[in-house]
């Protein structure tokens, strides 16, 4: 595998506002790399750099080796699917997506082949005569998708491309989206504020925050070992607990109000920190121990139920996920909180 | 909403307005077919002659030229440089976009009295000599601020994203203009034109002052009537009214045809959502 994509020292600012600092990514070959953040985080404008729509201040986009930072849009090999369709009005659904083949001067033959073929591998054989307002909104996206990849780009950019669509939609569109990645076998890069549309596709998620890359791992390791508190809040849902550590040994930590959390492996820490707890990794246990908590809500989630308790001695409400197999705690009773060590995630807090 | 059922009152003033507005026209276009040279009832007849007169005339065969002429190269200069004019600020950044919009719709408030002066003093002042192509400049100064609006309603209703989709899928500026900016709004800007041409073949004032030995239709029109009248005045105006009316017909006709292309592309759209 080698690097297909490399973005260096990425640095952008409009006017005074500094909007992106300092990103770094290599992107493989093949990979499907995700950047994930709230909105204003940077990562579309990491993505309209990579495109060619803006110039970055500062940094380098390198494509497949060859530095393409000074390149306009098109002159790059990369396509890009937006948030909202921008299929040409003025043309059908087979011109739409043979447009970029057109533009590159492909034979007419060759075109008509590949839109074909393009139209197939987005499931809408025979829809090449359709006007594009016959669409529905899902179709429209498969378009959008199909005019991008008929021209064989080195990186597929996807700019928020199911967040104009109903849910069910979005959810037969993340599958297409797999299905696609693996039969095209060609490098995506894809950019969502949604951490669960992040963690469905993504080979390795990018996640952003305030203009700046403050993990890059698989979709796994950021949600186990999430190496930030915004990370670990971000992506997944998590308790996040603000505690200052008095002293520690390789299975917990006690706190300065005297409270002994299990957590493994840090055995020396002290001062403040957050402790990171998956709510599915919360157990409940017959009331008497030192985290005591009043369930406060309870909700039926299918496979499981979720809840929410106050524990007084963490000062905070805590999240929890309990299989449905398991006796189900009502409103108002009192259980002690757990959790196994190594699920635990402690991190400096500054 | 609620409709009103027409009573008398309502029906005699319309008719009265209608009468006022077409009875004129009707008078003319009648007269010229006039067999004598009476301009008022009562009609002792029908014939071509003043139409024959006219045709043959060969003052007015030059000036029919000439002013074909000047609306042509006055539609052709605006359709170029409005395009250009209203392209080019719906690309600028948005703070100065207003301020050089307001700048080419402003002169639409000026009279064309002044126009014609200024323009006639400033070709005076450089030397420049009067002919007809100082009359296509002068003409399209003084529509190209009527051929703007349209031009830039039409031109700010193409998506940004959509010409940063034609860019990423490999079009280089040219390209975008012409395969995917004009297909969409030339309907529009050749109405535009077709309205440049209307303007520019009935206008006078400016075309008075501006102009060196050749005549127009509007002006030759202007000095027979001081001289004679017959219903040879009549079969120009007539053929006028016939050249203008088509010419708007198929305008019309045109963004019609568009507007309810339009209509049909947004009904789909709402179906879509539902």
């Amino acid at each position: 595998m080698s690097t297909m994509l490399s973005v260096t020292n990425l640095t952008h600012r409009f006017g005074q506002t500094e909007v992106l600092t300092d990103v770094n990514l290599d992107v493989e070959e093949g990979e499907f790399l995700t950047f994930l953040g709230p909105s204003g985080c940077g990562k579309t404008t990491t993505l309209r750099a990579i495109a060619g729509f803006l110039t970055p201040s500062e940094g380098r986009v390198m494509l497949d080796g060859e530095d393409v930072t000074a390149l306009p849009p098109y002159r790059r090999p990369v396509n890009m699917v937006f948030q909202q369709s921008t299929l040409f009005p003025h043309l059908d659904v087979g011109e739409n997506i043979a447009f970029g083949l057109r533009v590159a001067k492909v034979p007419r033959a060759e075109r008509h082949t590949r839109m074909l073929e393009a139209l197939e591998l987005v499931r809408l054989g025979g829809f090449e005569r359709r006007r594009t307002t016959e669409l529905s909104g899902g179709q429209r996206q498969r378009v959008n998708l199909a005019r991008a990849i008929i021209n064989r780009p080195k990186v597929l950019l996807l700019d928020e491309p199911l967040s104009a669509l109903d849910l069910k939609i979005r959810l037969e569109m993340e599958v297409e989206l797999r299905r696609l990645h693996r039969e095209l076998g060609s490098t995506f890069v894809y950019v969502t504020h949604d951490q669960r549309e992040a963690l469905a596709l993504s080979d390795r998620i990018a996640v952003f925050n305030h203009g700046e890359v403050v993990q890059c791992d698989t979709a796994e390791a950021i949600y186990r070992e999430p190496e930030s508190q915004f990370a670990a809040s971000f992506v997944g849902d998590a308790n996040v607990f603000e505690i200052t550590v008095n002293s520690a040994d390789d299975h917990a930590v006690t706190t300065d109000d005297g409270l002994r959390l299990p957590v493994t492996g840090h055995a020396g820490a002290s001062g403040p920190h957050w402790l990171v707890v998956r709510p599915e990794d919360v157990r409940f246990e017959p009331a008497g121990g030192t985290l005591e908590a009043v369930i406060i809500d309870a909700a039926f989630r299918g496979s499981s139920l979720t809840y929410r308790a106050e524990c007084a001695s963490l000062r905070t409400t805590v999240k929890a996920e309990i299989p449905d197999d398991l006796e189900a705690s009502p409103v108002d009773s009192i259980v002690t909180m757990t959790w196994s060590a190594d699920r635990a995630r402690l991190l400096v807090r500054d | 909403m609620e409709q009103q059922r027409p009573n008398r009152l309502t029906g005699f003033i319309t008719l009265c307005a209608l009468v006022f507005l077409f009875a004129p026209l009707v008078v003319v276009v009648l007269f010229s077919f006039h067999s004598t040279n009476a301009l008022t009832p009562p009609f002792e007849g029908f014939s071509l002659r003043w139409y024959d007169e006219v045709l043959s005339d060969r003052t007015i065969r030059e000036a029919l030229l000439t002013s074909l002429k000047i609306a042509s190269l006055t539609s052709l200069a605006t359709l170029l440089c409005g395009t250009a004019a209203a392209y080019g600020i719906t690309r600028t950044q948005a703070r100065v976009r207003g301020l050089y919009a307001s700048l080419f719709v402003i002169p639409i408030a000026m009279p064309a009295l002044i126009l014609g002066v200024a323009l006639r003093s400033f070709y005076v002042d450089r030397g420049i000599s009067l002919s007809t192509t100082t009359v296509v400049i002068a003409h399209t100064v003084f529509v190209i601020p009527l051929f703007y609006v349209v031009a830039q309603t039409a031109l700010g209703r193409i998506e940004v994203a959509q010409l940063e989709a034609a860019a990423d899928l490999g079009a280089p500026p040219w390209y975008r203009f012409r395969r995917v900016i004009l297909p969409e709004v030339l309907p529009v800007l050749l109405a535009g034109a077709a309205m440049a041409f209307v303007i520019s073949f009935d206008e006078f004032i400016v075309t008075f002052f501006v102009i060196g030995n050749d005549s127009t239709l509007p002006m030759v029109i202007f000095s027979r009537l001081r001289r004679v009248i017959d219903p040879s005045i009549n079969a120009i105006s007539s053929l006028l009214l016939f050249l203008n009316l088509t010419i708007w017909l198929i305008a019309l006709l045109y963004s019609l045809r568009v507007q309810r292309r339009r209509r049909l592309d947004q009904l789909a759209q709402k179906e879509d959502v539902l």
